[in-house]
């Protein structure tokens, strides 16, 4: 009981990383879009997890709002319209099976070689630990509110373009 | 250590037995203030009967709760074939579960010592003190709006994956219109972070110990505006009359849970249900003062006239539990009286009642709120 209470930050570290992990494998290997989607909300979640049981929450809380409450919402929305149209995942794999292959194995590489010992870069020093979100929003709102300001224009063009795209589909110039 | 771990098994046993005992009450709550509004008798028949004696406990129907649950535990669970039996079955718990995770953030009473309660506590607990809330953190308000958003996803998953037309007009209807209130939802909530300056609820409830002029420093004074909004936009998210199209029955049968029986049905029913308590916990703790009575705060009274009363700190803890519960049964009340007022809107109405009515309101009043508290700190 004690070992449990001791260990238990690292037990869910270890719990959430590997729920995590195998969702986003799950993303990679299930044909169905849905499904395909299903798992990457939950890794989603657990890395939210993973967030909340490094002390910030509001990271944790932003990770479940934006990707899943508002990225995946609308993600499931689109498959819930669209799906049936495209069979293509009924095809056991893909036309671009091999490309795929060799693009992921050169990643996997590249990675293993990146994370393999003597040539990791040093970790960058832990922050101070209870970063609160009043800093957070200082930071953001001082440093880095000109970035956040243009990424917003970025999705107006984008809303303006996909109702033009709608118009122009239905033949509505006026 | 170990005591922590006891008083956080307290709280989260005392939050799921609140949240149950409210949406199995709920249940008859709703029908019996339907017919106290309409004349009638309304649910009076089921009973308990004490073994070996005639003698009926009725309660004014109070056990009806209790009978539907069993009811829906012994159906037969039907199950069509759906067009994705993962998603269908995994649908109802997305569904339920985020709205049990909301009260997780949500403080249901002050600051409790439990030494100072009575000496035999005293010698286990020390000086601890836990703040009557089964996760305190900086982000409350976010983590709200965080598991508000996972709902959706059931909703359309169920309607998505029942392989019914019904279902997936409900779902279409279900996914638009809540995610068109989340926002007016979150919008109307910014004047109010913006006065207290925190998106902690505990902070939150603490600052509105305060008074404004003779009247408690509630956030319904300061945004009277912003609660009409929010209380009317969190009943569309929670899809009740007004907002019920995503199950409007005399179009769509029962919308997205169509296909849904026994306890799977149970539970979109008892999510809707417990989702009343929600949004009336989360209205009690913005805008009603939370769980304390006006000028009341952790150590007693501090009236507009300067003058204190001191409470004992068993008292202390007692008020503020039985005000919160309370302030969300009345609040749940004033729901279910509305649902029974308004009838149900045209879908396009509800849409265009959130983008071109809600939402500019809500943004009005941000405006107003941003430039008085910019005036009033310069």
């Amino acid at each position: 009981m004690t070992w449990l209470l001791a260990n238990l930050e690292t037990i869910l570290l270890a719990v959430f990383g590997v729920s995590a992990l195998a969702g986003g494998v799950l993303v990679v290997v299930l044909r169905q879009p849905m499904r395909a989607a299903m798992a990457l909300i939950s890794t989603m979640i657990f890395l939210g997890g993973i967030y909340g049981l490094l002390g910030v929450h509001f990271i944790a809380a932003f990770q479940v709002l934006i990707y899943v409450g508002a990225v995946m919402v609308f993600m499931v929305y689109v498959i819930m319209l669209l799906d049936p149209r495209d069979p293509a995942f009924r095809r056991r794999f893909s036309p671009l099976l091999f490309p795929g292959a060799a693009v992921a194995l050169g990643l996997a590489a590249t990675l293993i070689r990146g994370v393999a010992p003597g040539t990791a870069p040093a970790a960058a020093p832990a922050p101070a630990r209870g970063f609160s979100l009043a800093e957070f929003a200082t930071a953001f709102l001082n440093q880095y509110w000109l970035h956040f300001e243009l990424t917003s224009v970025l999705l107006l063009a984008a809303v303006i373009a996909a109702i033009a795209v709608i118009r122009v589909a239905r033949g509505d110039h006026g | 250590m170990i005591q922590d771990l006891v008083v956080y098994a307290l709280y989260i046993a005392y939050a799921i037995a609140v949240l149950m005992t409210f949406g199995l009450v709920l249940t008859w709550v709703e029908r019996k203030q339907a017919a106290v509004m309409s004349d009638r008798i309304g649910a009076n028949r089921a009973y308990l009967r004490i073994p070996f004696t005639q003698v009926k406990l009725v309660w004014w129907g109070l056990f009806h709760g209790m009978a539907d649950g069993i009811k829906m535990l012994l159906k037969e669970d039907f199950r069509p074939k759906p067009y994705d039996w993962y998603a269908y079955m995994v649908a109802p718990w997305v569904v339920f579960t985020p709205v049990l995770l909301v009260f997780a953030v949500i403080p249901f009473g002050g600051t409790l010592v439990p030494g100072q309660l009575s000496p035999a506590l005293a010698g286990w607990f020390g000086e601890r003190s836990y703040p009557m809330q089964i996760a305190r953190l900086d982000a409350g308000l976010l983590m709200v709006f965080a598991f508000g958003g996972v709902s959706v996803i059931g909703a359309m998953l169920a309607g998505w994956s029942s392989s019914n037309k019904f279902s997936l007009l409900g779902a279409l209807r279900a996914g638009s219109q809540m995610i068109s209130y989340e926002l007016v939802l979150a919008l109307t909530l910014l004047g109010l972070i913006l006065i207290y300056g925190t998106v902690d609820l505990t902070d939150i409830v603490r600052q509105q110990s305060g008074t404004i002029g003779a009247l408690p420093a509630w956030g319904i004074v300061y945004q009277p505006f912003a609660a009409t909004l929010f209380l009317a936009a969190a009943i569309a998210e929670n899809k009740r009359i007004p907002f019920d199209l995503p199950e409007a029955e005399s179009e769509l049968i029962s919308g997205y849970f169509t296909e849904y029986s026994a306890m799977k049905m149970g539970l979109f029913m008892f999510a809707e249900f417990i989702e009343i308590a929600i949004i009336a916990a989360l209205f009690t703790t913005l805008f009603l003062g939370g769980y304390n009575l006006p000028y009341m705060h952790d150590g007693g009274f501090t009236l507009p006239g300067g003058r204190e009363i001191a409470m004992s700190h068993g008292a202390v803890v007692v008020t503020q539990v039985v005000v919160f519960l309370a302030k969300v049964f009345l609040l749940c009340s004033f729901q279910i009286l509305i649902r029974w007022s308004l009838p149900r809107f045209r879908y396009d109405q509800v849409l265009k009642f959130a983008w071109k009515f809600m939402f500019p309101l809500a943004l009005a009043n941000l405006i107003v709120t941003v430039i008085v508290v910019w005036a009033l700190r310069a």
